[in-house]
């Protein structure tokens, strides 16, 4: 380790978590001056910080490299998911201005929050050992704890808060216990010094590092909510504050995949076979609960928790794929699905009115009559969940089936197709309900569409789009990012 | 002094307590019991971290075992808040009374 | 560039009639009216300036998509495909013409969702990359749907979601097949493509070429369909407006049996050969199953949609039976039973919006109120069971010859489906408008939109049944590559 506390390249590679942490703690300054006079300052604020650090991010990208003695690597990889959860707590803030005006709520700490928890991703999707990992997701998940209870006199959101974190901790207690069994069986904790021990002569007895993976796999599938570890999923994303369910199925899941994906393909490649059967069902699984259960749900934020379950078992399969395809494969998916999920929960969130009274299903009934782009931008975000054409959820689901196929995955993706045309049918019902019923007490009820509400729906739409009918630029992206260092 | 325990001792003693833990958080019914049990857990980590890094003859695992005791710290700053506001909206500690959230 | 334009211009027509909507419903309908028009002019000028050219496609528009998989958006029209191409764009005329006053609620949707519609099915006849293929072919579902669900009648969301999900899950069937396809294609030759000319021919061990040529089977065969497969269509067809009904029958089934010509057969061929008598007991039934269960129906609807069901058991048959007299005689009951049933919707639609009901048993006794209407749907009932002289009757009867060579009793027993047709038409006929008017029904007679749609299309068929030589000859070369590849 060299004896500098930091370079200046690895300030550099480091900018965008010292933009938003310095932010986010300025945010916390401002408060009492700026409260009374403007409470949308904090928003505008916060999305500068943000667009700061996206800057950061690409400055960071074309002075790429390894951070801080390689515990941070700034690759394609790292850029590309540092991006992405950027993005997704942008596309955040913008439905933000209204619910929480709407909600009455305090604005300076909810964007404070929400750039800690952008920074503890940006760590998360750089770091290059256990430790760092660590870190990041616990910067992120501390802050989202918070922010899924940050309504109090709420008791869903209490209730929701409250699950996220007992759940929340208990993962994460299991992935330390696994870094600690990796630590004491390799004697490090890079992930490309794991890769090297374990692949060499002298590999540690596979029962250890077994149950190492093992136990970080259980913390990891916790965070992705992944099946059987979904459980806390549809309570948290209903309880929680409709921006903030939308910002927890876009941000940390896709950051955690980004270390599943790299720790799985780069520290535990050499037991690719012993992990593949697990991931394997774990991915069937979470695919066929998530959608089975969404068939059943009559509230829309349920249903998109359980839908957002199916999606992960989605990318679980591309992670089965275990190649650089299925690497690039989850990304690209993982792009797309922040894209139409936050769109989504912007609709609900725009609809559901004043202390979220409307989430039912039928609250849709006859938007399509009220508000035809509200409803018309809707649809493009289900029919990509559901996968249609011109839709960034086809692409996704076609290279993650491609790639699956490749690998000979050939029962898991039949059985994935399957599960994704059931899952047509749920996201179908509320496009049956918006254009073919009339309107009901919650569509008549609501309000005209703010600017920043209009933006946080079309934003979407057109990366939606975008995805679906040019993807070239964000697969080849993707593509040349997913050959990670063994 | 240590050598004269075997080191395996303390992984057991640590997967013992970390079991502990996993009981605790499934088996206990109050909240702060249940935030009690995740705390055991991260000590158990720290307890075998500090055993491999003892192994090791490395200094590594010392210093992971501040990183966990800064995060716990956080953590059960926030987990109490959290536990706080919902017992001042429910009056109840018992987790399965907390059990709004349904279809 | 000209068939880029056939896919643009309808899309960009729905477009600008969903716009223009706002301020005037009739110019959305005039404007989607002169997209298709432009869009038929286009078609025929193809048609004749292409006449007597070589080489397997007429012609042929290959751009770059996504170079990294392989995937090109590659657009070709050869004689079958420029066949099906016209009878879209002279059915969605019709359709227009047929909805303009059903469709009152949400014009500029309909018409964007329609257009949308028949550029999707444009797309599935022009696409020669597997992937665009399979793209086109999940999109235009999705207008479809709408069309269905937004104007369709009491039990429409249950059929539009029941439409959706059977074709949803059979074409993804299909993608893991072309998938799959195209993994082998590049294990044998090193080269990732999703063309169809290059994949044509790829060397397969004969049990997966069995798996694959199942996946596109299905696909194909729910939309066809074929008998176990089909339970989406009565629902679907009867619920949908007069238009949904027309594209459905006229243009969404012969996707299906395009799909068998142009991929299953010439993809798999020896998969597809020893899968022929399957699928021929399978066509054989889907004549009499369809025909028998729409002598039982009371619903006019129902009873029409029922007899696509038989139709298109000759389509298989003659696709499977593979001689050229059979192939010959599938193509022309395509293109003829695209009309025939296409004009008894547009009659039964103009029928529902007099007397606001489909049932049978409301009816009789109309001649004396409607006699035009009364008269065309007497010819079209008439054409539909195969009266020579008239287009369907020709497909029909090549069918059968080709059938006989193969399989004398498949032959009699699909014979039996004719005689059958003649029962179901006939009851038709004599319960809806013959008799005394029991009901004493006073209607209006066809107005002059409705008749220029009938005539025009009562003239394709005289056409079709009189003079088909134009149309076979058209279809001739790519028939004979498929029957090639059929017997070899």
């Amino acid at each position: 380790m060299p004896g500098n506390f930091a370079t200046a390249s690895d300030v550099i590679r480091f900018l965008p978590e010292i933009i938003l942490a310095v932010m986010g703690t300025l945010l916390m300054i401002l408060d009492p001056l700026l409260h009374r006079r403007s409470s949308n300052a904090f928003g505008h604020l916060s999305i500068l910080a943000l667009a700061g650090a996206l800057g950061g991010a690409i400055y960071a990208y074309l002075n790429g490299g390894p951070a801080f003695g390689g515990m941070l690597m700034v690759d394609g990889f790292a850029t590309f998911f540092g991006v992405l959860v950027i993005v997704a707590g942008i596309l955040t803030i913008l439905p933000s201005y209204r619910f929480l005006a709407r909600q009455g709520a305090e604005t300076s700490e909810y964007h404070a929050l929400l750039l800690f928890s952008v920074a503890g991703q940006c760590l998360m999707v750089a770091a290059n050992d256990l430790i760092m990992v660590f870190i990041g997701l616990e910067i992120s998940s501390i802050s989202s704890y918070i922010l899924a209870g940050y309504l109090r006199e709420d008791k869903r959101a209490n209730e929701a808060s409250l699950k996220y974190f007992l759940l929340g901790s208990f993962a994460t207690a299991f992935f330390l216990y696994g870094v600690a069994l990796i630590y004491g069986s390799t004697g490090t904790i890079n992930l490309a010094g794991v890769n090297v021990v374990l692949s060499g002569p002298g590999a540690p007895s596979l029962v250890f590092v077994g149950v190492a993976a093992a136990l970080m796999f259980v913390g990891l599938g916790f965070k992705v909510s992944a099946a059987p570890f979904q459980v806390w999923t549809p309570d948290v994303y209903q309880g929680a504050p409709t921006p903030i369910s939308a910002f927890l199925s876009a941000g940390p899941k896709a950051a955690a995949f980004a270390v599943f994906l790299r720790i799985f393909t780069t520290a535990f490649a050499p037991i690719g076979h012993g992990w593949e059967p697990l991931v394997w069902a774990s991915a069937l699984l979470s695919m066929t609960i998530g959608n089975f259960a969404a068939l059943q749900q009559s509230n829309i934020k349920r249903m998109l928790a359980y839908s957002s379950i199916a999606h992960a078992g989605y990318v679980l399969v591309a992670l089965t794929a275990r190649s650089e395809v299925g690497t690039a494969a989850a990304m690209f998916y993982l792009a797309a699905y922040a894209f139409m999920n936050i769109g989504a929960f912007a609709v609900v969130s725009h609809l559901s009115g004043k202390g979220e009274r409307y989430q039912n299903i039928e609250d849709f009934s006859g938007l399509a009559q009220k508000q035809p782009l509200a409803a018309a931008m809707f649809s493009i975000f289900l029919l990509s969940l559901i996968g249609v054409p011109l839709t960034g959820g086809f692409f996704g689901k076609f290279y993650i089936f491609k790639a699956a196929l490749e690998s000979h995955l050939v029962w898991l993706t039949v059985l994935g197709l399957l599960n994704s045309a059931v899952a047509a049918y749920y996201y179908l019902r509320i496009l049956v309900m918006m254009y073919m019923r009339e309107p009901a007490e919650a569509t008549e009820a609501v309000e005209p569409l703010s600017p920043g509400l209009r933006l946080a729906l079309i934003v979407p739409a057109i990366g939606t789009l975008f995805l679906g009918i040019f993807p070239n630029w964000v697969l080849d992206f993707a593509g040349k990012s997913s050959v990670l260092l063994k | 002094m240590m050598s004269a325990v075997p080191v395996y001792w303390f992984l057991m003693l640590s997967a013992v307590l970390f079991a502990l833990g996993v009981a605790g958080f499934l088996f206990r019914r109050n909240i702060i019991t249940v935030f009690m049990s995740i705390e055991l857990m991260l000590n158990a980590v720290n307890l075998s971290f500090v055993t491999f890094s003892y192994q090791l003859k490395q200094v590594n695992g010392h210093l992971f075992t501040f990183f966990v005791m800064v995060v716990a710290a956080a953590e059960a700053a926030v987990g109490l808040a959290i536990i706080l506001t919902v017992f001042k909206n429910r009056s109840t500690l018992n987790i399965d009374e907390v059990n709004s959230l349904k279809n | 560039m000209i068939l880029l334009a056939l896919i643009a211009v309808l899309i960009g027509g729905g477009m600008v009639a969903a716009v223009a909507a706002r301020w005037s419903a009739a110019a959305a309908r005039w404007i989607s009216l002169l997209a298709l028009l432009a869009d038929f002019g286009l078609g025929l000028s193809i048609w004749v300036r292409s006449a007597g050219a070589a080489g397997p496609w007429l012609v042929d528009a290959d751009y770059a998509w996504l170079p990294q998989f392989g995937i090109r958006f590659h657009l070709a029209v050869d004689g079958l495909s420029l066949l099906l191409l016209m009878l879209t764009f002279f059915l969605g005329f019709v359709s227009v013409l047929a909805s303009w006053s059903e469709i009152t609620e949400s014009v500029g949707f309909f018409h964007l969702s329609l257009l949308a519609t028949l550029a999707g099915i444009a797309a599935v006849f022009l696409a020669v990359d597997l992937f665009l293929f399979y793209f086109a072919w999940e999109l235009m579902l999705v207008p479809m749907y709408f069309l269905i669900a937004v104007w369709g009648h009491e039990n429409r969301v249950y059929a539009a979601i029941k439409f959706f999900i059977f074709t949803q899950l059979s074409g993804l069937l299909m993608l893991v097949a072309i998938l799959a396809l195209y993994f082998f294609h590049h294990s044998t030759t090193g080269v990732y493509t999703f063309e169809y000319a290059d994949l044509l021919g790829t060397a397969l061990p004969p049990g997966t070429a069995m798996w694959l040529m199942a996946g596109f089977f299905v696909a194909f065969a729910v939309k066809l369909p074929v008998v176990p497969l089909h339970t989406w269509l009565p629902d679907a067809h009867t619920e949908a407006p007069t238009a949904g009904s027309v594209v459905l029958a006229g243009l969404l089934l012969k996707t299906g049996a395009y799909g068998m010509l142009r991929f299953v057969v010439p993809l798999f061929p020896d998969a597809a050969h020893k899968f022929a008598p399957v699928a021929i007991v399978l066509g054989v039934i889907g004549i009499l199953y369809g025909a028998i269960l729409a002598f039982g129906q009371t619903d006019l609807k129902r009873l029409v949609a029922y007899t696509s069901v038989s139709h298109l058991g000759f389509v298989l048959l003659g696709i499977f039976v593979g001689n050229a007299l059979a192939l010959q005689g599938a193509l022309l009951t395509i293109i003829c039973h695209g009309i025939s049933t296409g004009a008894l919707f547009v009659l039964v639609g103009s029928l529902q919006e007099r007397i606001h009901t489909r049932e049978l048993g409301r009816m009789g006794g109309l001649w004396a109120t409607t006699p035009r209407l009364s008269g065309a749907a007497l010819f079209f009932t008439l054409a539909s069971l195969g009266l020579p002289g008239l287009g369907d009757f020709v497909g029909e009867f090549l069918v059968l010859l080709g059938t006989y060579r193969v399989s004398i009793p498949a032959a009699a027993i699909a014979a039996c489906g004719v005689l059958a047709a003649t029962l179901y038409g006939v009851r038709l006929v004599q319960r809806a408008f013959h008799g005394p008017n029991v009901h004493e029904l006073r209607l209006a007679d066809l107005a002059p939109r409705e008749g220029l749609v009938v005539t025009l299309m009562a003239v394709a068929l005289l056409w079709l049944g009189l003079y088909p030589r134009p149309v076979t000859a058209t279809f001739q070369p790519a028939m004979d590559r498929v029957e090639r590849v059929a017997l070899k």
